[in-house]
Parts: C-alpha cells; sequence; structure tokens
C-alpha cells in the first residue's frame, strides 16, 4: 500500500506542474495590474513601474515563471504581494480552519446521507423516499448565503447560542468547536443532500443486480442482503463522490466561510484573486492542488477497504 | 420551547455561555470596529490607500498638523506632532517645531526631527509610497535641531498644513524602525499615535493596544479589534447582536432607517463626500462633437439619482469638484435636465435616431447600480450604453489604457480643490501618458488656471482661478457632475468618540485618547 501511495504521488507531480503552469498564465492573461491595487487610484505610472520592479514584475515572464517552479518545489511561496506577509504563514494560519470546516461538513453529509439515501432506495417510490428526495433536492437548491443568514438569524440573534463572527480560536478547543457548528451544519447539509441522491441511486442499482436476487433466492436474510452485498457494492460510487466532493470543498467552502466571517483558504484565494496577487495565488493552488492530490489518493486507498478486489499492486 | 431548551443544554454542554454574560459587569475598554473588507494590506501608513488601511493607520500616527477630530475642514487645522510652525513671507519655507518627550511605540523612542525628515522624504519618494506625487513641489526636507525641521518648496502649494497633515503621505514615522525591520515595517508598524499595533491575524482582524505613553495621555479605550467581515448582512448580524460596538454603513437610506431603529444605535453621516462624475473623452468620436458632450450632460437628472441613492446619503453634484472643498464653486454653466434639448443635441450633430456606445464598467454592486440608473436616464434621449462590465481591479486597468469613452468615476481628495482638478482635469493627469493620474477625459483647456492658482498666494485670486478653471471644465463639458455620496458609520449609543463626527479624512472614526464607553 505504502509502495501504491508513493506511486500515485510521482504520478501526480506532472499534473501538479502543469496546474502550476496554467496558474501562473492564467493570473498574469486576466488584466488587472496588482501595482495598481496596491497603490490604489492616485499613484503615477513612476510609482507603479517602482513597484512592479520592486516586486518583480517587470521581469521577462520566463523568469518569474522558473523562479517560481524553483521556490514551489523548495516551499518557499515567497510573500503576498499586497500584505507583505509570509504566504506560508498566511496559510498555516487559516489552513486548519479550513480542514475543520470540510471535515466536520463531510461528517455531517455521510452521516446524514448515507443512511437517508439507503432508506429511500429501500423504501422507492413511497412516501419516504418521496420525502427524502424532496428535501435533499432542498438541500442542493438552498444557497449557503441563505440556508446561513437563516441560521444565523436563529441562532446567534434569536436564541443567542451561538456568536456571528466566527473566528474561533485555535489553541481554544471548545471556542474551535462552537465556532464550528453553524458553519458545518451549514455546508454538510448541502453535501448530506448530495450524498443522499447518490446513495440512493447507487444502492438502486445494486439492488437491481442479479447477485442480490441469487442472495434473496438462496435464503439469505434481507437485512444481510442490504448491508453486506448492497451496501458494500453501492459505496464505491459514494466514496469517489465524498472523495471528489471534498476537494471542491475545500475551495468551494468560500461562501460558508464569508456568511459565518470564518477564516479559510477559499476566502483568501477570492481575496487573491481580487487583488491581482500573483504571489498569493501561486502558492495557494500549490498548496490547494497538493490537497486534492492526498483526498484522491486517500479515496483510491479507501476503494481497497470496501472492495477487497481492487488492488493497490 | 423543546427545541429551545435542548439547544440551550446543548451550548450549555460545550462550555460556552450565553452572549452577555458576566462580561457585562466589568468595565469595557474592548473596541469591537467591523469593517467590509476581508482583510487589511499595508500597514506602511505611505501606502495605505484601500478604506481599510486608511481607517487603521489613522489609529497609529500622527502627523505634523492634523484635522480637529470629527472635521475635515482645512481651517480648523491644528497642532499635532509640531507644537508651532512659520512660513517665510514667500511661503517657501516652512519651519515647524516638535513637541518635546513624545514617544513611539514599542520603545523605538522619542519622535524627532530625524524621524520627521526621514517620513517626509520617504512619502516624497515613489519606491517608498503610494503619495509621492502629493510632494512634487517638496525641495528638501532639513533638520535644524533635534526638534525642529524646514522644508523648503520649489513653488508654493495651495496647502502646505495639508500634506503634513495626519492624512496620505503627512503621516510620521520612526525611521529606527523602518531602518531596523524593512519590509516587515509594513506588517508591523511603528507610529506614536494613541493605539499600537499589536497583532494581525489574516482574513480576520486587526488588534491595536492603547499607547500608554501617547503624549495627550493613556486612551481610556485599552484594546481596538478590529475585524475584517466582507458580507454587509453578516456584519449587520454581528453588530446587531453586539459582537461589533461600530459598523461600517451603506450609504443607503433604507440601511440607515432600518439601523437607526436599533435600540441605543447612532449612525453617523459625514464628510467628505464622494463625488461621482460621469468623465467623457472629449478625443473620442462622438463625443469629440460638443453638441453630443451637451446632449448626455441634459439627459442627466441628478435629482432622480439623488433620491434614488437616498437624500439622507447623497447630494446633487453641483460642479467638478466636490461641494465644500476649498476653491469649490456653484457658479459654473451646468447645463440642466432637458430631455428635449438633449434629443435636438444629438439630431444637429447627425444623431437623429440616437447613438450606441460601449462603455466599460465595473461589477461593485454600489458603482454598477449607480450606473444603470444613468444608462437608463441617457436611454430616454436615445444613448444606448452597451456596458461592458468587469471584475473591478480589471476596470481600473482598463480605463487607464483608454478602452471606455465614458467613465464613471466616484472619488474623495484632500479637501481643496487643487488636487481634484490637476488629477482629473489636468493635462499632466491625461490617462496614457508617462504622467498619467486620472484624467479620462483628456481635457487640459484649464491647465493655465490650475497652475496659476496652486502657486498663487492670494486667497481671492487665488479662489477667482479655481472657480475659472472650474467654469471652462464644466463649460466643455469635460464631465457631467452626478452626485455625492457620504460616509456612513453606525455605533452603540455606550460608544463616545470623544467629539463630533462631522468629518473624517481617514474615511472612518478616528479613535483617540478621549473615545470611551460611556
Amino acid at each position: 500500500m505504502i509502495g501504491f501511495a508513493v506511486r500515485r504521488l510521482i504520478a501526480a507531480a506532472p499534473t501538479l506542474i502543469a496546474v502550476l503552469t496554467l496558474v501562473f498564465v492564467i493570473v498574469r492573461i486576466v488584466p488587472g495590474d496588482p501595482a495598481l491595487v496596491i497603490l490604489g487610484d492616485q499613484a503615477t505610472p513612476e510609482a507603479i513601474a517602482a513597484l512592479r520592479a520592486r516586486l518583480g514584475l517587470d521581469r521577462p515572464l520566463h523568469e518569474q515563471y522558473l523562479e517560481f517552479l524553483f521556490a514551489s518545489l523548495t516551499g518557499d511561496f515567497g510573500t503576498s504581494l499586497v500584505t507583505g506577509r509570509p504566504i506560508v504563514s498566511e496559510v498555516a494560519a487559516v489552513l486548519p480552519h479550513t480542514l475543520d470546516l470540510t471535515a466536520a461538513a463531510m461528517l455531517i453529509g455521510t452521516v446524514v446521507g448515507v443512511p437517508v439515501g439507503i432508506w429511500a432506495a429501500l423504501h422507492r417510490n413511497r412516501a419516504i423516499d418521496v420525502a427524502a428526495r424532496i428535501l435533499s433536492l432542498l438541500g442542493l437548491s438552498f444557497p449557503v448565503f441563505v440556508s446561513g443568514i437563516f441560521l444565523l438569524l436563529l441562532f446567534a440573534l434569536h436564541w443567542r447560542i451561538f456568536p456571528v463572527i466566527g473566528n474561533a480560536d485555535l489553541a481554544d478547543p471548545v471556542d474551535r468547536l462552537h465556532k464550528l457548528v453553524l458553519p458545518a451544519i451549514t455546508l454538510g447539509l448541502v453535501m448530506a443532500a448530495y450524498i443522499t441522491r447518490v446513495t440512493r441511486s447507487a444502492m438502486l442499482h445494486v439492488l437491481s443486480e442479479d447477485f442480490i436476487r441469487t442472495a434473496r433466492a438462496k435464503g439469505v436474510p434481507w437485512r444481510a442482503v442490504v448491508w453486506r452485498h448492497g451496501l458494500r457494492n453501492a459505496l464505491i460510487p459514494v466514496v469517489t463522490v465524498v472523495g471528489l466532493y471534498v476537494g471542491i470543498l475545500i475551495g468551494n467552502s468560500v461562501l460558508t466561510e464569508i456568511v459565518f466571517n470564518r477564516p479559510g483558504l477559499g476566502k483568501i484565494i477570492v481575496g487573491a484573486l481580487n487583488q491581482r496577487d500573483y504571489a498569493m495565488l501561486q502558492g495557494l493552488m500549490v498548496i490547494y492542488c497538493f490537497l486534492i492530490v492526498v483526498v484522491n489518493l486517500i479515496t483510491d486507498l479507501t476503494y481497497g477497504l470496501i472492495d477487497p478486489r481492487v488492488k493497490h499492486a | 420551547m423543546r427545541l429551545r431548551a435542548a439547544l440551550l443544554a446543548g451550548a450549555a454542554a460545550l462550555g460556552v455561555a450565553a452572549f452577555g454574560g458576566t462580561a457585562a459587569a466589568q468595565p469595557r475598554t474592548t473596541l469591537n470596529v467591523g469593517m467590509a473588507a476581508q482583510d487589511v494590506g499595508r500597514l506602511d501608513p505611505h501606502f495605505a490607500v484601500s478604506t481599510i488601511d486608511r481607517v487603521a493607520v489613522a489609529w497609529m500616527f500622527n502627523g505634523l498638523v492634523r484635522f480637529k477630530p470629527g472635521s475635515i475642514n482645512p481651517a480648523e487645522i491644528e497642532p499635532d506632532l509640531a507644537e508651532r510652525w512659520e512660513a517665510s513671507a514667500d511661503g517657501r519655507t516652512w519651519t515647524f517645531v516638535l513637541r518635546r518627550g513624545v514617544q513611539f511605540h514599542g520603545g523605538f523612542g522619542e519622535v524627532t526631527a530625524e524621524d520627521v525628515a526621514f517620513s517626509l522624504r520617504k512619502a516624497a519618494q515613489s519606491s517608498t509610497s503610494a503619495f509621492s506625487g502629493d510632494f512634487r513641489a517638496f525641495e528638501s526636507v532639513e533638520v535644524v535641531d533635534p526638534h525642529t525641521v524646514r522644508i523648503r518648496l520649489r513653488e508654493n502649494v495651495p496647502s502646505l498644513l495639508g500634506l503634513v497633515t495626519n492624512y496620505a503621505g503627512g503621516y510620521i514615522v520612526s525611521k529606527r524602525a523602518v531602518e531596523q525591520k524593512g519590509d516587515a515595517f509594513m506588517r508591523a508598524p511603528i507610529g506614536s499615535g494613541p493605539f499600537a499595533f499589536a497583532s494581525v491575524t489574516p482574513n480576520q482582524s486587526l488588534e491595536l493596544a492603547a499607547h500608554e505613553g501617547y503624549f495627550r495621555g493613556a486612551p481610556q479605550i485599552k484594546r481596538i479589534s478590529y475585524r475584517f467581515i466582507p458580507s454587509d448582512a453578516s456584519r449587520d448580524l454581528a453588530f446587531q447582536n453586539r459582537e461589533l460596538d461600530i459598523n461600517y454603513g451603506r450609504a443607503q437610506t433604507a440601511w440607515i432607517e432600518r439601523t437607526r431603529r436599533l435600540p441605543n444605535v447612532v449612525v453617523d453621516v459625514f464628510e467628505p463626500a464622494e463625488l461621482a462624475i460621469l468623465n467623457i473623452n472629449t478625443r473620442q468620436p462622438p463625443f469629440d462633437d460638443i453638441r453630443v458632450r451637451r446632449a448626455v450632460a441634459h439627459a442627466i437628472d441628478r435629482s432622480e439619482l439623488v433620491r434614488w441613492r437616498g437624500e439622507a446619503v447623497a447630494r446633487e453634484g453641483q460642479s467638478l469638484v466636490p461641494r465644500g472643498y476649498l476653491g469649490f464653486t456653484p457658479d459654473v454653466p451646468l447645463p440642466g435636465f432637458d430631455q428635449a434639448r438633449a434629443r435636438s443635441l444629438l439630431a444637429e450633430a447627425g444623431h437623429p435616431n440616437g447613438i450606441s456606445v460601449r462603455v466599460i464598467h465595473t461589477q461593485l454592486p454600489e458603482m454598477l447600480s449607480a450606473m444603470q440608473v444613468v444608462q437608463q436616464q441617457l436611454r430616454r434621449v436615445g444613448i444606448t450604453l452597451d456596458l461592458q462590465v468587469v471584475e473591478h481591479a480589471t476596470f481600473h486597468q482598463q480605463i487607464r489604457q483608454d478602452l471606455s469613452p465614458l467613465v464613471y468615476y466616484a472619488a474623495a481628495r484632500f479637501p481643496v480643490a487643487d488636487i481634484y482638478l490637476t488629477q482629473f482635469y489636468h493635462g499632466r493627469s491625461i490617462v496614457k501618458t508617462p504622467t498619467a493620474v486620472t484624467n479620462f477625459s483628456h481635457c487640459a483647456m484649464a491647465d493655465a488656471e490650475i497652475d496659476a492658482a496652486r502657486v498663487e498666494t492670494d486667497p481671492q485670486k487665488q479662489l477667482a482661478l479655481w472657480a475659472a478653471a472650474q467654469r471652462k471644465l464644466v463649460e466643455a463639458v469635460c464631465g457631467v457632475p452626478l452626485f455625492e455620496t457620504l460616509l456612513v458609520f453606525a455605533r452603540y449609543g455606550n460608544v463616545d468618540y470623544g467629539y463630533e463626527l462631522k468629518g473624517s479624512m481617514s474615511l472612518g472614526p478616528l479613535i483617540t485618547e478621549a473615545t470611551r464607553f460611556r
């Protein structure tokens, strides 16, 4: 398994370099000058040119690119063009918040979504199934800035149980958990809705397979058929979807972060994009790609645990 | 009730007391301020260009002189680090005598003439300041003795005191701190103001601590937590939940009325107003024909724009310089709202069926919605604007590349007409030139008056020259003044700024040593 993991990481290297190249090119193609953003609208062309030189933006693109690639390989992402703060420390400061939110949302999504999906599949076209489908559709349709604000109105303003400002003290586990509850529910319910639909669909497909019919014909109890034969096979697409969704969650939790005023990777990415902070964007993309590779690797390894037929050799 | 009980029990299980618990019994000394921003930028005051940065550096730094707290009236400028000053008869040599014993934060020692000279030289250099253009007239800054500094000018400026006030490039930094910290200074600056930098948490907050050795006395507020909350809805909820004491407000009458209805809340609406102008590129067809420009001007209904924005926060633009600025005059030939006249002018100019123009504009909601009202007004007379909505940084770059014949631009500047007129309507500031700033109209017909007013020592003649410049520019329809929007902040009634907030050049409330919780 270790060999498999190492091979996967090595195989991810070309993807990583391709993504980095793409990011490097795209952020420079997009109009908007970081020097103008930093210096403001009263800046003279002379001041803008001076700052561009200081930031190294006046150098040939290939030089900037090679320097960026080399720096990325050595883990030195430099400093933010806008704030001057080291990118690694900026990311390190927010990454735990992002991982907390992602893990909690995934947990809620899985704990709610998988059983509801199975339940709906087992009661196909009955009231329970219809209710599960409608609720999951609502969950997917409700934007987090609506559900998030609704939860804040209820739990922060009306009942005053949770705060509106969700920047937790990482050193205090109670505070960390306290400020995670509402954002995790907001994001977790969206994920639960998604997982419910995928689980239901996968279960329905598996339950119609010949081997299920055979198992039932052989007299295997229905509960064992569902849990041992049905669910185990249905979980493969569910794990795939969860793995993909975790990657999306890491970057796309930005709306949740904004509504609950939580720090996070998504929020930094949007800020860096608005301010044309090339250095920050590039650094964030390296880290983000790395996280995606790791998540995909974990997903692949999980297949082996669920389905012994999947070999990592 | 069972749900509520369960939720409360859950919260108790987390060991969390409901808000408003024991803290209420103790005197409050931490001020929580909410700001509509993602993060602070550079905290070196000479690079503080965004509203969020300007508000914060004003709490940390002093100038040689300062606007009286709560005012932006240049006539009310008073001593700050300098206890007195004098100017030579020709107005080109200014000598400032510093207060003794003023201390920088963090043990960086006393503020001396060396620090002042270093700061002003730094502010005047394009490599170390975003405001270097303001100091073009500076010839030298000399240290006369440890507490005396002399500024020599190449030519007169309309307001030398304005350049050395607690605003933009006028802030005084610690020379030793800048040299010692290098690039780190922009992240953890050292000033001499009532509050000192304590820490910054990216995307969350900037924490400031009281400067106990502040020369005007130890601040009554001991800590400021400056929270970055970009979502208006979340910030408003946090304010309602009393997690914030002061909240950056929206310049909308509906928001103001709604917020004023909250118990014990005060909404301050204050200067400087941002004047929104529809700048017209006088070189590009069809706007190179003055009849078309006049048609645009006649099509604009300023009163409708003010009603749309809200009379509590907006007022009609009256000239190409904001109201209240030294040198502003309402005595200009501003074309009145007259749709029939606009249509006939278009027909005279050979466009009986109207015109269609492609215009670049930002996606920032406040600016976009204003431009959509303008678009609607122009459409009524046959001028169709094809709005190309782009992201804000792109907008700023593209309008400086002369890619839009009409440029909606809203700005506030130091309240002296010279700065507004020079940046927006002087030939030297035309975009895409080596000395460009924000002259999108390509107008240069008032350069002589603007230049002459800048160095004129007789105040009456100076005012007359600025008025003449405004008349020429309005006559040529270089731009159409639309409306002015004031600043809005809300606070709870127990927050006493220690002064009456009528204006603030830092674009936010000044927190001084006198600010306190009642």
